[in-house]
């Protein structure tokens, strides 16, 4: 019944090294270069809505948003690398899943506004998108309570004997939580097709992910978060690995956010937004390389792209952020009684007596 | 029809519906090869197998969160908690998550499933296997919370509450598990998850004008029917009300009976402060404030942890019951 230790010990992989930041592919990686273009071009999305988020917040357009500047590369290619049936459980600082996944920045931009046109009806606080069609879970405002759920699923799959594995992301201080340490103890026994990916930045202090890992009878590797190839290959080895019935994998990504206050955001030319926003994808520093320019010098090596500065994919972006923006800063909150929608299924009656009976301000 | 006593009754339901619907997973500390704590799901494991009849770790956050994932999947979990003191390590992923997932994605998601598990003192359980919860999990909206009184109900309302979209907290009265018999039907029916019952009725010319509602459920609903025909002997009929669900709750039944008694004393398990009763209270003075004839009791837990050595004291048995209903009958 309970899995004890177990005498096959699982495999730890080893550290996946980036070779840095020369555009040199470790030939571990060469396998995920056919997704790299689409792999940049999420990247590109991601840092650019982030990007004008954090001024959205600061205008206080939105009041709230969880950058991921910086950490692009993990959680685009940790989603890339699902497959079509696969679900993602993000966390909030993860809503670009959603986005990689196929819900459109439109989308995106009315739930962050909270309009009439935001699939979560005003509901949640930004960068908590609904995406059901896109096999997105919906994220909690609680770190980490998401990692037992994703276990869940990928049970609920292995239980009805569908080959599909759920890919939980989250951020290093979650992984101290009551709820990780359920999940992978939960993971650990019944073997269900799960990744955790772990983005870890190192602001959290607990034991060495990889222990943690073993000591749950789970896989583990960790790899240079930065190097979105890496970290492409990393992941599809842990759902082939699953696939095949192994269980669970522990990914900790080694990540280097890019604070909203960073110098290298603050040289960032005031209207570098109008131009195009190509200034943005290269906010490294002498320690770490930016993990967008990083990758678009691999594009520029192996020839699939064009050399040179990037101005069409950051142009064709930032057109639909604009346009999105624009879109959700017209259309208006949604209708008052919605409130009381989704809290059931159907509006009981001492729900629909507070609808019905109490002034509303407009 | 056959004899069941409650324990028989929700193993019957559960076995009805697994049986119906493969969806159906039952999942818990101990709930496969031992059959429960209190061998609620004895013989499920034989029949349904491991991956329907899931022995898990000791961990109710890991109980609860994986089965939410369960859920989201298309799964229809049924997750025992051993005693409902112990569901509070899982807390957060009922109050946080199972009870927003449908509100917060906009009815995108919905985690449809059922939280099994057992309630109240009166079996020498101590503080941490004797508490009544209730109103912790009815004052977090998204959350329905059904506690039935009988085998009968307990079939029905199971069956329902698994049938419903929305997530269900089912408490099961312990200290009755196996004291409370009735005929159960065989087979699947359901019992109306919106309707209480009227289980005595007080009528006009039985009770005069010195009849009183008692609001009670699960185990407490029997001290109420004793201290209710003490009171006949002294001229005073009762109306007695079993809620079974909670909340949602069936107040039309409740006002239709106060508005004709003028009086109405609550019984719960649970102390005092904040407890069901206070609600049920505050909504009887707004619905039927000017056909009351005395201020509403509570006959309640006290404002303390729940007693291992006075636990008779501390519950509000019949002997606590029959001076508050002729104390409001005499007001």
């Amino acid at each position: 019944m309970h899995a004890g230790p177990d005498p096959t010990a699982p495999p730890v992989e080893s550290a996946a090294e980036s070779r840095g930041a020369d555009g040199v592919v470790d030939p571990a990686f060469r396998g995920a270069l056919s997704d790299a273009v689409a792999l940049y071009r999420h990247m590109v999305t991601l840092r650019l809505v982030s990007a004008r988020m954090v001024d959205l917040q600061r205008s206080e357009k939105i009041a709230f948003h969880a950058s991921c500047l910086g950490e692009e590369a993990v959680i685009a290619a940790a989603t890339l690398a699902a497959r079509p049936n696969d679900w993602v459980f993000p966390g909030v600082r993860e809503w670009g899943a959603a986005i990689v996944r196929g819900l459109p920045i439109a989308d995106y931009m009315h739930h962050a506004f909270g309009t009439q046109r935001d699939a979560a009806k005003g509901h949640s606080p930004p960068d908590h998108p609904p995406a059901r069609r896109h096999r997105v879970a919906p994220a909690s405002g609680i770190a980490g309570a998401h990692v037992p759920q994703a276990v869940g699923a990928a049970w609920a799959a292995k239980i009805k004997k569908d080959d599909v594995a759920t890919i939980a992301i989250f951020g290093e201080g979650a992984s101290s939580s009551g709820d990780f340490h359920n999940a992978v103890n939960f993971a650990g026994v019944f073997k269900p097709a799960v990744v955790f990916v772990c983005r870890n930045d190192g602001r959290e202090r607990f034991a060495s992910t990889r222990e943690r890992a073993l000591a749950y009878g789970v896989a583990s590797a960790t790899v240079d978060g930065s190097d979105a190839l890496a970290v492409l290959t990393v992941v599809r080895a842990a759902l082939a690995r699953a696939a095949v019935g192994k269980g669970a994998t522990l990914i900790e990504a080694i990540t280097h956010p890019i604070s909203a206050e960073s110098p290298a955001l603050a040289k960032v030319p005031a209207d570098a937004w109008a131009r195009g926003g190509a200034e943005l994808l290269s906010l490294g520093t002498d320690a770490h390389a930016d993990p967008i320019a990083r990758l678009r010098r691999v594009l520029e090596r192996e020839k699939l792209v064009e050399s040179g500065p990037d101005e069409a994919i950051a142009k064709d972006v930032r057109a639909a952020i604009d346009a999105a923006v624009a879109d959700a800063e017209r259309a208006g909150p949604p209708a008052t009684s919605t409130l009381f929608d989704d809290v059931y299924a159907e509006v009981p009656a001492h729900l629909r007596a507070q609808k019905e009976s109490s002034p509303w301000r407009r | 029809m056959a004899q069941m006593n409650l324990v028989q009754a929700i193993n019957d339901a559960l076995r009805v519906e697994m049986k119906r619907d493969e969806r159906v997973v039952v999942m818990g500390e101990d709930v496969g090869r031992v059959g429960g704590v209190f061998r609620v799901t004895a013989g499920l494991w034989d029949e349904f197998g491991d991956d329907r009849v899931i022995d898990t770790p000791l961990s109710e956050g890991g109980i609860l969160g994986t089965a939410i994932g369960m859920a989201l999947y298309g799964l229809v979990p049924i997750p025992e908690i051993q005693f409902s003191d112990f569901i509070f390590p899982g807390y957060d992923q009922i109050v946080s998550e199972l009870a927003k997932m449908r509100w917060r994605s906009g009815g995108e998601y919905a985690a449809n499933m059922v939280i099994r598990t057992p309630v109240g003192g009166g079996i020498r359980g101590g503080l941490y296997h004797s508490q009544s919860p209730e109103s912790l999990f009815i004052h977090v909206a998204g959350l329905k919370v059904v506690c039935p009184s009988n085998p009968h109900d307990a079939k029905g309302l199971l069956l329902a509450s698994i049938r419903d979209p929305d997530p269900v907290l089912f408490f099961e009265p312990k200290r009755i598990y196996r004291a409370a018999r009735g005929e159960v039907p065989e087979g699947d029916y359901t019992v109306d998850l919106s309707k209480a019952a009227v289980v005595r009725e007080a009528s006009p010319t039985k009770g005069g004008d010195r009849a009183v509602t008692i609001l009670a459920w699960g185990a407490m609903l029997y001290e109420a029917i004793s201290a209710a025909e003490q009171a006949a002997e002294q001229g005073i009929e009762c109306e007695i009300v079993d809620l079974r669900t909670l909340w949602p709750l069936d107040l039309e039944t409740i006002t239709n009976s106060v508005k004709k008694t003028g009086r109405v004393v609550v019984v719960h398990e649970a102390p005092k402060t904040c407890g069901f009763g206070a609600e049920l209270v505050a909504l009887v003075n707004e619905h039927c404030f000017t056909s009351l004839e005395a201020p509403p009791v509570r006959v309640t837990g006290f404002d303390t942890p729940f007693p291992y050595t006075l636990e008779m004291d501390y519950l509000p048995l019949a002997h606590r019951i029959l001076p508050a209903i002729l104390e409001t009958a005499r007001f």
